[in-house]
């Protein structure tokens, strides 16, 4: 009965409510699953799925499908992180699950799990038809909350060892993923320093 | 010379401070007029001997010299600076090229390494073995000197399998574990 009286004081507060997302949320789960150190504070790349756009109109072209996931406070480091997030950029979803499978890093097997949820959330969820047809449009990673410990050295010396979280972000688009830009030879920037000098004008002049 | 004299006559003092301006106007003949002669305080006793001002102090080498110069960072690294050293391409991790589908289960492998799933399941069978070996043998150091032969559900021993010693396993014989 406790409980119901609460839920029933905090289902005004909830901000999911003021969103005409048309879909109904049950109102048995007073905590979310994101980030509760915060005050139960919902992230914004959380929030990103919540949007939903009206119907296209039959002429218009077709709206890929863009699902955002993330992970808060991976016990692992941000700078570390960031080389297997460099790594699946731009890649199709089972390429990235194939790379990341026989990575020996320790945060790749988190990444894969992301990657997995994310799959799955776009099938059940998101309308998305095959779960291979998925490219990584972004994937990032953000520094958790930092903690500070002591780190006991020989002959009663220590130092101060930083404990290191961080977070990841990936955000899932239908559709192959894009081809990868040429790289860009002598030709091309001759070409463009030649165009920028024929487009400088004559000031002050006839 | 510095004299102090106390003078408690007005007389007296009078003189000898004419006596005193005789004796600069005498000693040196001043050129100067207005401006007073530059004379300045100085020792009571002149000579070379009494203060020793040209011994070299570098012979004597001091605490600071006999350590050796370690290196050290003189500017901070700009932030710039450290991306360019952090993401150059030879720090990027490369994307393996040596991953292809296992036939037998359909799993990723990698070519020169077993699959990872069909590892897991002879594992698996393996430890199953062992475990009615163990029950066969009762404890330790009592492994027979002979063969053994594993025979799953509806197997019966063969010519082949006299004299050696025979596992059962309770279950169908898995489709990898060819017999002979």
């Amino acid at each position: 009965s406790g409980a119901a009286w609460a839920r029933g004081l905090l289902s005004w507060a909830r901000p999911e409510r003021w969103l005409a997302s048309g879909s109904l949320f049950p109102l048995s789960c007073i905590h979310t699953s994101t980030s509760l150190q915060k005050m139960g504070k919902i992230g914004k790349w959380e929030k990103k799925n919540r949007i939903v756009y009206p119907p296209q109109l039959p002429g218009e072209p077709r709206r890929p499908a863009e699902i955002y996931h993330c992970r808060r406070e991976i016990k692992y480091s941000n700078d570390k992180m960031w080389y297997l997030a460099k790594l699946i950029k731009g890649m199709s979803i089972d390429q990235a699950l194939a790379q990341l499978e026989f990575s020996d890093k320790k945060g790749a097997k988190v990444i894969r799990e992301v990657l997995l949820e994310a799959q799955e959330m776009a099938v059940r969820n998101h309308n998305v038809e095959f779960k291979s047809n998925l490219h990584i449009a972004e994937s990032q990673t953000g520094r958790g909350r930092y903690v500070k410990r002591l780190r006991c050295h020989g002959k009663g010396m220590f130092g101060m060892m930083k404990i290191n979280r961080c977070h990841y972000f990936v955000k899932l688009v239908e559709g192959p993923p894009p081809p990868p830009e040429p790289p860009k030879t002598g030709f091309d920037q001759a070409k463009e320093y030649v165009q920028q000098l024929r487009n400088r004008t004559l000031v002050h002049t006839l | 010379v510095l004299v102090l004299v106390r003078s408690p006559l007005p007389r007296l003092r009078a003189l000898l401070q004419h006596c005193w301006g005789r004796l600069e106007r005498g000693l040196r003949p001043s050129v100067f007029g207005d401006q007073s002669p530059p004379w300045g305080p100085a020792l009571a006793m002149q000579g070379p001997a009494l203060v020793p001002q040209g011994i070299n102090d570098a012979e004597v080498p001091g605490p600071l010299e006999s350590v050796v110069w370690m290196a050290a960072p003189k500017h901070r690294r700009t932030i710039e600076v450290n991306r360019c050293r952090r993401r150059n391409p030879n720090k990027l991790i490369e994307i393996k090229r040596n991953i292809d589908v296992c036939p037998e289960c359909g799993n990723l492998k990698q070519k020169h390494v077993l699959c990872g799933y069909c590892y897991a399941k002879v594992k698996e069978e393996t430890r199953l073995i062992r475990m009615e070996i163990h029950k066969k043998e009762g404890g330790p150091l009592n492994a027979p000197t002979v063969e053994t032969v594993v025979l799953y559900e509806g197997e019966k021993p063969t010519e082949k399998d006299e004299g050696k010693r025979i596992i059962e396993r309770a279950r169908k014989r898995p489709s990898w574990f060819v017999q002979n």
